[in-house]
């Protein structure tokens, strides 16, 4: 398989993966140029005055923040306009605009989510080598809910630097002191003279003016807008259906493209055996194979382009996987929970002793959940063209500028193109979830960009292409012991997990060398529990490779570990015969900030409140990107087992909250989120082939379906935690564990139901009976 | 040759018969509010007003069209740009996230309330069965009462 991966490419994708000790290494080998890292310097760009990196003020007033977060539906764009408008002190009105920058500049690296130290306690050499490596690598990424925490204050920088060059401008053309220069409303004022410039008249010679060495910031105090909740800027095109999603782009003279993938991940095209007769079929162009794995048809339009690709007759090669189905899978998953050496996390006090002691009482289960999918709403798509045969320029919703670079350079490698440039544009973006970090359907574009030079090609997935072709969350089991002393509290907490490691394989689609499997993180969080009082702890995991493509899926390990442990721990307090908030409340007694959360969800919920027969009420909490997250789902379950969830509590402490109405938005959509999995998803195998194709096989939570949702915000006086990811985390925990109250079953499997149709696109959830 | 007006304007498409009116109207016609989101009516993100009722334009063919009124989410708001009240209501409870879905939602409730003026919660749930992944249902429920209330108001 050709694959040509330049020093540059690699070095880009391996920002994806790596932390400080690869960055490390990259500054080792002296790669680095001179960068900005902070990017203050401003400059005239047509009318646009660039005050710096993040802040454009046109000569009508109008202010342009670019940020360089892909909005995907978290509301990041308006949140961290928020900041900028608070510290230029001008009003969060439709003057304020977002835009995604398409320049890579070096202020915009998602540093923090590869070094996780905050910006504003950032120091020291070895953050500023590695802040200088990642911004040379354009490591610009929207991911693990970590945008506001690591962009909040440089922006609050940017916004305050431009506030005070237009301050200085206006000093200049005052010939006022800048002592005597005050803000509001977009205006610089000198109250003694009674003068009044607007921001739009100052912006150009501000934008030539140093910036400050250290803009002053605004006390929490003098806060007008950051706290308090903002209209998002993105909603007003999206309900008049203007705004431009990747699959919206419109190019002069663009082709369409369809593509069929193998039906089996890693299978070859060996021929396509009608390549002749599709070729001919209306507006057919182009049908090619790309990368030797991929048939895509090229055709005037994408409805054509699909239709001949439904007449695709392809060989494939045979595999290895061929012969995999959903019981092998499952086999080799609970096998691998008894394989010998797996890797130890961590291993505090003596759990073994522990749980051999005769005088403990021992308890054991054994969980697991199946692979998923994302399903974005909008289908992968990317738009490609190739100018004068060395500038490539691409459009798509996508997650990450690095593997976007790398993306373009591997698809038009395939072509045997290497770009000299790459131009690129991260559209509105409908829906990620994780999946828009991966960018095979980028170089897939690029590919067949390259096929068709100075024209621009739309490469659109069709919704099976993305069901059944994609990329997964991993299955996983896990078993989960613990040894419980005489008051019933856990002496040892033993957690052993078999998943698939994301890192491992991302790394082997888009690095040439797999990361070790054996470190990964994600396959492990939010199985340590450390937030809960245990003093001896142990906790390893079991790499399980497969064919399949896993790949990060919002909240990832603890969308699996959370519900295993948060089920336990209930498990645990059945057997101490213990209520489940209060054995919780037992084991938080170290963690006061977690202990907040918890007993504002119960409060919201009215925990211990008598319920009728078949009604439930289940409680979970998780620590996780920084925030602290319970959540209490009241459920009903029919006798037939149909199983409703009528009410979600949510209580988050996620720190210093900008927008809270996002942050409550984010709490609902994780809730139903991660509803989907845990009473409906499941991906089934084949042959080695996903079975699931479109929403009919795969279905969605709909709004019959949805339960009341009510969220509190729980201010600890902590900096800003993320708010992306938790909504998700303790719901599938919360839902089983009230199943178990309402009917002394424990779901230890996910999917918990089976979903029937009962009507038109109507479904119901009804409990499976292995859930149990 | 097959003759319907999209927002008002009258279009002639010709040959494409038997091309989804989503694709006419993405394609042909560079209306791009429609989304494709499954092409198989099950997601409603390509909704239309098909002569008032709401349809999944992936499903509905061209050639079945002559003489229809189409009209998609850019059709309404008024011409002076104002929003539609569904669409105000949309704003006003801050429902989109990624808002991908939400062009095929705005269309369904449209023509949910131009049969049900208040509908009550079951009529919600049985007529909007639209997919958002995002899980934006709590606040199109809270929506769709909010632009009932509204219209009541304006008679």
């Amino acid at each position: 398989m050709p694959r040509l991966f330049s020093r540059r490419g690699f070095l880009l994708t391996g920002a994806a993966l790596g932390g400080t000790a690869f960055v490390a290494a990259v500054g080792g080998v002296g790669y680095l140029a001179t960068v900005d890292v902070d990017g203050l310097d401003g400059h005239l760009d047509g009318d646009r005055a660039n005050l710096n990196a993040f802040v454009i003020i046109h000569e009508d007033g109008r202010v342009v923040v670019n940020v360089p977060r892909t909005e995907m539906g978290q509301g990041i764009h308006t949140g961290l306009a928020i900041v900028v408008a608070e510290e230029l002190d001008i009003p969060f009105d439709d003057r304020i605009s977002v835009e995604f920058p398409t320049d890579g500049h070096a202020a915009y690296s998602s540093w923090f989510n590869a070094l996780q130290v905050r910006p504003e306690e950032a120091g020291g050499p070895v953050v500023w080598l590695a802040r200088r490596a990642l911004g040379r690598m354009e490591f610009i990424a929207t991911g693990a809910s970590g945008s506001t925490m690591g962009m909040w204050h440089p922006m609050r920088v940017a916004g305050a630097a431009a506030r005070q060059m237009l301050i200085a401008a206006a000093a200049a053309r005052m010939g006022a002191p800048v002592a005597e220069l005050t803000t509001g409303d977009g205006f610089v004022h000198h109250n003694a003279t009674g003068r009044s410039i607007a921001y739009g008249e100052l912006a150009r010679e501000a934008a030539v003016l140093p910036p400050p060495d250290t803009p002053v910031l605004k006390s929490a105090a003098q806060w007008r807008l950051i706290g308090r909740s903002q209209p998002r800027v993105d909603i007003p095109a999206k309900v008049r259906g203007a705004a431009v999603f990747g699959m919206d782009v419109v190019l002069p003279d663009m082709l369409h493209a369809s593509i069929r993938q193998a039906p089996v991940f890693g299978a070859q095209i060996s021929s396509i055996r009608n390549e002749r007769e599709v070729r001919a079929e209306p507006g057919v162009v182009d049908v090619s194979i790309i990368d030797g794995r991929h048939a895509a048809v090229v055709a005037d339009s994408w409805w054509q382009a699909e239709q001949a690709a439904w007449l695709l007759d392809i060989e494939w090669t045979a595999t290895e996987a061929d012969g995999v189905d959903n019981d092998s899978l499952s086999v080799r998953l609970h096998e691998a929970l008894s394989l010998d050496a797996p890797h130890g996390h961590i291993d505090d006090g003596d759990v073994v002793s522990a749980l051999s002691d005769p005088q403990s009482a021992v308890v054991e289960a054994d969980y697991s959940v199946p692979f998923v999918t994302h399903a974005c709403m909008e289908p992968m798509n990317a738009t490609a063209i190739l100018r004068d045969g060395r500038v490539a320029e691409v459009w798509a919703p996508s997650q990450n500028r690095v593997t976007m670079q790398a993306a373009v350079g591997r698809g038009m490698g395939w072509a045997g193109i290497r770009p000299r440039d790459v131009i690129l544009h991260v559209m509105m973006t409908g829906g990620a979830f994780g999946r828009r970090s991966d960018q095979d359907v980028i170089a897939q574009a690029a590919y067949l960009a390259a096929r068709h030079p100075g024209r621009a090609v739309k490469l659109l997935w069709s919704r099976e292409e993305d069901i059944s072709r994609g990329l997964y969350r991993s299955q996983a089991a896990a078993r989960l012991r613990a040894a419980l002393g005489p008051d019933g509290l856990p002496v040892a907490y033993d957690a052993l997990v078999a998943t698939q490691s994301v890192f491992s394989a991302m790394g082997s689609r888009n690095m040439p060398f797999t990361p070790s499997p054996d470190g990964d993180y994600l396959s492990v969080e939010g199985l340590d529990k450390l937030h809960y009082a245990i003093p001896n702890r142990r906790m390893r995991s079991q790499h399980i490779p497969s064919h399949m493509p896993v790949h990060f899926w919002r909240s990832n390990g603890f969308s699996f570990n959370t519900f295993f442990t948060e089920s336990f721990i209930d498990e645990c307090a059945l057997a101490a015969q213990m209520d489940p908030l209060a054995y919780r409340r037992v084991l938080l007694r170290d963690s006061p900030r977690h202990l907040a959360v918890l007993d504002r969800v119960a409060d919201m919920a009215g925990w211990g409140t008598p319920m009728a027969p078949g009604h439930g009420r289940g409680i979970a909490i998780e620590e996780c990107y920084r925030s602290v997250v319970a959540q209490v789902a009241e459920v009903t379950v029919a006798d037939d087992g149909e199983i409703t969830v009528d009410r979600v509590f949510c209580a988050i402490d996620a720190g210093l909250v900008i927008n809270p109405d996002a942050v409550i938005a984010q709490m609902e959509g994780g809730i139903i989120f991660g509803m989907t999995a845990a009473l409906m998803s499941t991906i089934t195998l084949e042959n080695g082939s996903v079975v699931e194709t479109n929403f009919h096989d795969f279905p969605m939570l709909r709004l019959a379906d949805a339960p009341e949702i009510e969220v509190a915000l729980v201010d600890s006086g902590q900096p800003p935690g993320g708010a992306g990811e938790p909504g998700v985390v303790p719901i599938a925990g919360a839902i089983g564990n009230a199943v178990f109250a309402a009917t002394g079953r424990r779901i230890r499997a996910l999917p918990m139901a089976t979903t029937e149709t009962t009507g038109e696109r109507r479904t119901r959830s009804v409990l499976r009976p292995g859930a149990a | 040759m097959v003759a319907f007006t999209v927002n008002g304007a009258p279009v002639e498409i010709d040959g494409q018969d038997n091309k989804p009116l989503l694709w006419v109207l993405r394609e042909d016609l560079g209306i791009l509010g429609p989304k494709y989101g499954c092409g198989v009516a099950q997601c409603g993100a390509c909704r239309v007003l098909i002569d008032g009722a709401s349809v999944p334009s992936c499903q509905a063919f061209t050639g079945d069209l002559g003489g229809a009124e189409i009209v998609t989410v850019e059709g309404l708001a008024e011409a002076d740009g104002r929003l539609s009240a569904v669409q105000q209501a949309w704003v006003d409870e801050q429902v989109p996230q990624c808002g991908f879905c939400q062009p095929g939602f705005i269309i369904a409730a449209t023509a949910l309330l131009a049969e049900i003026p208040r509908p009550t919660d079951e009529q919600i749930d049985d007529a909007i069965t639209n997919i958002c992944r995002c899980g934006t249902y709590p606040r199109i429920r809270r929506a769709i009462h909010r632009a009932a209330g509204v219209l009541a108001t304006q008679g």
